[in-house]
C-alpha cells in the first residue's frame, strides 16, 4: 500500500514538535497578514527568506506553505467582510460572501469558507498522496493547444457567470480582454495601450484591477448612499454558525469545487487561479435556483473556497516536480528550496521522499491549524463590522493602497487601482458585473498567447486543436456548453440561468 | 519573529536616519538594494545570499526591494533618483544593465552611461543548451545541428521574451551555427521556458543550469552543450560552446551597481564589502549548491573595464544579430 506508506513517511516528519511549531507559526502569520492586506504574503515571505537559510529545508518550506494558505484564508475573510479580495483566488468569494455579510450572515459565510477549505484540503491531500506521479504527467502533457482550448472553455463558462443580461456579460468579458491587452505583446515585443507610460509596459497586475474594482468601487458606492444606509450590515447579525440548511445546500458545491480545483491546480502556471472562477460558474450552472447567486447564496462561497484551496494544494505538484511556480509565493518557495541545493524535478519524490511527503502531510496539518485558529476568531471579525463606516472606509482604502503598492513597490499601481475604483463604481451603477471582466482579463491574454504559439507550432494549421486528444476533449466540452445555452428546447432553463 | 522585528526596526532607522546626515562613517544605516525582478528570482536570490553576508562585513542590514518592470528601467531609475550616498544600490544582469541601456535607450529618463557605475560582478550561472525529449530525436549537439540544418525554419526555440538577452544569445548562436530557428517567446521567465521544453511547445533553449537541473536529472530534458568557460562536472559529456568554436558564449551573470555620483570612498567601502562577502565561506557554499560561480571584480577599475568590454560585446551583438526588434 504505497498510499499509506507515503502518508506514513509524510506524517512521520510533519508531526515532529518542531515542524508542528513551524506549521502553526506559518498559519498564524499568514492569517494575520491575510486579514491585514497591508503586508502581502510575498513581502512577508521575502522578509523571512533569509531565516530559512538556516533552517532544515522541510521546516522552512512548511512555514512558508503555512503563510501561503494562511494568507489565502485571510484574504477570504476580508473579501467576505468588506468586499476586498486579498488575493485573486478570493475574487469570487466577494460576490456572494459579501452579500451574506450584508444580510447579517457574515459569521456563517466565514464558517462555511473555513469548513469548505478544510474539507477540500483533506481530499486533495489524499489525492496527492495517492496519485502524485500520474497527476504530474497530466501537467507535462499540457502544451499551447491544450491551454488554448482550456481558456476557450473557460470563456464560454464565463458567460454563465453573470447574473444580469447576457449582453452585459459579454460586454464585460470583452472589456476585461481589452484591459488584459495593455502591455507588451509577447510575440513581437510591441507595446499596446501603454500611452508611453513605462509602468504599463509589463501590463496591469490582476491584484490592482481586483482591489480597484471590488474594494475601492464598493467604498465609493457605499459613500454615495445616505449616511444611515452605509453600514456594511444592513440587517442585524442573526447567527454565527451555519444552519442545517446551509450545510445541505453547500456539501455538493464543496465536492464539485474540490474536484475542479484539484484538477486545475495540477496544470503548471496559473491553473489554480482559474479554479475558483470555474467552480463558481459550474455551481451556478447546475443550481436549480441560479437567481440566488450574487445575492448571498451559501453555495457561492462554498464552491470557490473549496476550489481555491484544492487548487493551491495540488499546484504544489508542478512546483515540486517541474519547478514551475503557480504564483509569486510559490516562486519564493522554489527560491527557498534552491538555496538548500534542492532542485525541483520529477525525481524529487523518489530522491527526497521525506521532503515531498512531509510537505504533503504538512498541508493537511496546516489546514487543520487554520480551522483551529480561525473558527474562534469569526466572532471577533464580525464585531469589526460594527465599526462605524466613516472610520471603516478609511481603513479599507488605506489597506487597498498599501496592498496594491507592495505588489511591485509601485506608486503608479495605486493610482491605477483608484482609477479602477471609479470604473468599478460606474459599472455598479450600470448593473454590470465586475466578475466576468476579471475573468476576461485573466483568460484573454493567456488565450491569445497560446493561440499564436499553437499556430507557430503547427506552422499555421488550425487542425492542431482537434488532432491533440486533450485539446479536442476540451473543445467538445466548450461546444456542448454553448449548445446547452443555445438550445431552444431548454430556453426556459436558460432564462432562469441569466435572470437577475 | 525576531527577523521581522529586526526588519521593522531597520525600516524605522532607515526613515529616521536620513534626518541626521553623514556625521558618522559609512555605513551608519541600512542599505537598500533595488532588484529589477520579483522575489525568488535568480538575481534576487543572489543578492539575498550576498547581502546576508555583507551585513557582517558592513555592520548594517541590507534591505532588498523588488521593483520589476520596464526591462529593469524602473529599478535603475529608482536608484539614480535617490541621493548618491551609497545607501541605495541596485543589482542587475546583462539584460537590465547592459542590453536595456542599448536597445531601450529612449525609454530611460536618465543618461545611463553617465549616471550608473558597476561596483562588481557577483555571480555567474552557466547556461545550458537543452533540448526536449518529446517528439525530438537529437540526443547530442552534433545530432541537433544536423537535424536543424536539414530542416531550416522547423526547429523551435524558447526565450524569455522578444529583445531579451536570452533571445539575442540564442539568435547569435544560431547565426554562428548557420541555423534558422523559430522563436517561441515566453514572458514568464526562466522556469516558464523550461516548462515550454518539457511540454514540447519549444524544442531547444538556453536555460539556467541551476533551475533546470532537477528537470534534466528527471530525464525530461537533454543537455546538448554548455555555455560557460569550462565543462560542468554535472554533465561531463556535454561540450562547451567555446570548445565547439563559439567564442562569445557566457553564462548568466549578476552585478552590483551604484549611482555614478557616489563619493569614491563610499564606493570603495561597498566594493570591499562585496568582494569580501563573495569570497566568504557561507556565500561560496550557498553558491556552490546552486551552481553559481562567484566572480568578483578585484578593483573598481577592473569592474569598469569589464563593464566596458561587456557593453562593447552587446553593442556588437545588437548590430550584427538580426532579431524581430521591438519598436
Amino acid at each position: 500500500m504505497e498510499f499509506f506508506d507515503n502518508l506514513a513517511i509524510g506524517f512521520g516528519v510533519a508531526l515532529t514538535p518542531a515542524n508542528l511549531g513551524f506549521a502553526f507559526l506559518g498559519a498564524m502569520v499568514g492569517t494575520l497578514i491575510g486579514v491585514l492586506p497591508g503586508i502581502g504574503p510575498i513581502a512577508t515571505i521575502a522578509m523571512l527568506l533569509p531565516l530559512t537559510f538556516h533552517l532544515e529545508p522541510l521546516s522552512g518550506l512548511i512555514m512558508l506553505a503555512g503563510i501561503f494558505y494562511g494568507a489565502q484564508y485571510g484574504g477570504s475573510t476580508t473579501a467576505i467582510l468588506v468586499n476586498l479580495p486579498g488575493e485573486t483566488s478570493s475574487v469570487m468569494t466577494c460576490i456572494d460572501g459579501h452579500q451574506m455579510a450584508r444580510q447579517g450572515r457574515a459569521g456563517v459565510a466565514l464558517a462555511v469558507a473555513a469548513i469548505s477549505s478544510f474539507f477540500a484540503g483533506c481530499i486533495s491531500t489524499a489525492l496527492i498522496a495517492g496519485f502524485a506521479p500520474p497527476l504530474a504527467k497530466i501537467g507535462q502533457s499540457f502544451g499551447a493547444p491544450e491551454y488554448f482550448s482550456l481558456m476557450l472553455l473557460g470563456l464560454v463558462a464565463a458567460v454563465v457567470l453573470a447574473h444580469g443580461s447576457i449582453l452585459k456579460a459579454v460586454a464585460m468579458i470583452v472589456l476585461g480582454l481589452l484591459v488584459g491587452l495593455v502591455g507588451t505583446d509577447g510575440n513581437t515585443g510591441g507595446t499596446r495601450f501603454t500611452f508611453d507610460i513605462r509602468e504599463l509596459i509589463d501590463g496591469i497586475d490582476v491584484a490592482t484591477l481586483a482591489i480597484g474594482l471590488f474594494g475601492v468601487g464598493e467604498v465609493i458606492s457605499n459613500l454615495s448612499r445616505p449616511e444611515e444606509q452605509r453600514s456594511v450590515i444592513a440587517q442585524k447579525i442573526t447567527r454565527l454558525w451555519p444552519t442545517g440548511d446551509d450545510f445541505r445546500r453547500s456539501w455538493r458545491a464543496v465536492l464539485r469545487g474540490t474536484a475542479l480545483g484539484s484538477i486545475l491546480g495540477v496544470l503548471p502556471g496559473g491553473g489554480a487561479t482559474l479554479s475558483s472562477f470555474a467552480a463558481y460558474a459550474l455551481e451556478k450552472k447546475v443550481s436549480r435556483e441560479p437567481s440566488r447567486f450574487g445575492r448571498g447564496a451559501v453555495e457561492g462561497v462554498a464552491a470557490p473556497e473549496s476550489a481555491n484551496n484544492a487548487g493551491a494544494q495540488t499546484s504544489f505538484i508542478p512546483m515540486l516536480t517541474l519547478g514551475i511556480p503557480g504564483n509569486a509565493v510559490m516562486a519564493l518557495m522554489i527560491g527557498a528550496l534552491t538555496i538548500h541545493g534542492i532542485q525541483p524535478g520529477p525525481q524529487i519524490m523518489s530522491e527526497r521522499p521525506q521532503l515531498f511527503w512531509g510537505m504533503v502531510a504538512s498541508m493537511w496539518v496546516g489546514n487543520l491549524m487554520l480551522v483551529i485558529i480561525n473558527l474562534p476568531l469569526i466572532g471577533i471579525w464580525v464585531q469589526l463590522l460594527k465599526v462605524p463606516y466613516r472610520f471603516l472606509y478609511l481603513a479599507i482604502l488605506l489597506f487597498c493602497a498599501i496592498g496594491v503598492y507592495t505588489v511591485n513597490n509601485s506608486s503608479a499601481a495605486v493610482l491605477l487601482a483608484a482609477f479602477f475604483g471609479v470604473v468599478g463604481f460606474i459599472l455598479m451603477k450600470l448593473d454590470c458585473e465586475p466578475a466576468p471582466m476579471i475573468l476576461g482579463f485573466v483568460l484573454g491574454p493567456l488565450m491569445e498567447e497560446n493561440l499564436r504559439r499553437a499556430m507557430k507550432i503547427a506552422s499555421g494549421d488550425p487542425m492542431i486543436f482537434v488532432q491533440r486528444p486533450i485539446s479536442l476533449g476540451l473543445l467538445i466540452a466548450a461546444a456542448l456548453l454553448l449548445l446547452i445555452v443555445a438550445l431552444p428546447a431548454i430556453r426556459g432553463k436558460r432564462e432562469e440561468v441569466f435572470q437577475g | 519573529m525576531k527577523r521581522i522585528t529586526l526588519a521593522f526596526l531597520s525600516f524605522a532607522v532607515l526613515v529616521g536616519g536620513s534626518v541626521a546626515q553623514a556625521q558618522d562613517k559609512y555605513p551608519f544605516k541600512p542599505i537598500k538594494v533595488v532588484v529589477p525582478f520579483g522575489a525568488g528570482s535568480a538575481t534576487d536570490i543572489v543578492i539575498r545570499i550576498v547581502g546576508d553576508q555583507m551585513r557582517h562585513e558592513l555592520g548594517q542590514q541590507i534591505v532588498v526591494e523588488n521593483k520589476p518592470g520596464a526591462f529593469g528601467i524602473l529599478a535603475i531609475e529608482e536608484m539614480v533618483k535617490a541621493r548618491p550616498d551609497g545607501y541605495t544600490l541596485q543589482v542587475g544582469n546583462p539584460g537590465t544593465n547592459v542590453l536595456a541601456p542599448i536597445i531601450y535607450k529612449d525609454k530611460f529618463k536618465i543618461d545611463y552611461d553617465k549616471e550608473v557605475v558597476m561596483v562588481s560582478r557577483m555571480g555567474e550561472v552557466p547556461l545550458i543548451l537543452a533540448a526536449t525529449v518529446k517528439d525530438f530525436a537529437p540526443k547530442n549537439y552534433g545530432e541537433f545541428i544536423a537535424l536543424a540544418k536539414a530542416n531550416p525554419g522547423k526547429v523551435r526555440y524558447a526565450s524569455v521574451g522578444v529583445g531579451s538577452n536570452n533571445h539575442y544569445d540564442t539568435e547569435a548562436f544560431a547565426q554562428w551555427a548557420g541555423l534558422k530557428l523559430i522563436h517561441i517567446p515566453n514572458k514568464g521567465g526562466g522556469a516558464a521556458i523550461t516548462n515550454d521544453l518539457v511540454s514540447g511547445d519549444a524544442q531547444v533553449a538556453l536555460v539556467n543550469a541551476a533551475s533546470s537541473a532537477g528537470v534534466i536529472k528527471g530525464g525530461l530534458l537533454k543537455v546538448l552543450a554548455v555555455m560557460a568557460e569550462e565543462r560542468m562536472p554535472e554533465y561531463p559529456d556535454a561540450p562547451t560552446l567555446k570548445e565547439l568554436g563559439y567564442a562569445s558564449g557566457k553564462g548568466l551573470w549578476s552585478a552590483l551597481y551604484a549611482p555614478a555620483k557616489t563619493p569614491p570612498e563610499v564606493l570603495d567601502a561597498i566594493h570591499k564589502a562585496t568582494v569580501a562577502a563573495l569570497k566568504s565561506a557561507p556565500v561560496q557554499e550557498a553558491f556552490r549548491k546552486q551552481m553559481i560561480k562567484a566572480v568578483p571584480n578585484l578593483s573598481l577599475a577592473d569592474a569598469k573595464a569589464w563593464n566596458e568590454m561587456e557593453v562593447a560585446h552587446w553593442r556588437k551583438l545588437t548590430e550584427t544579430v538580426k532579431v524581430e526588434k521591438p519598436e
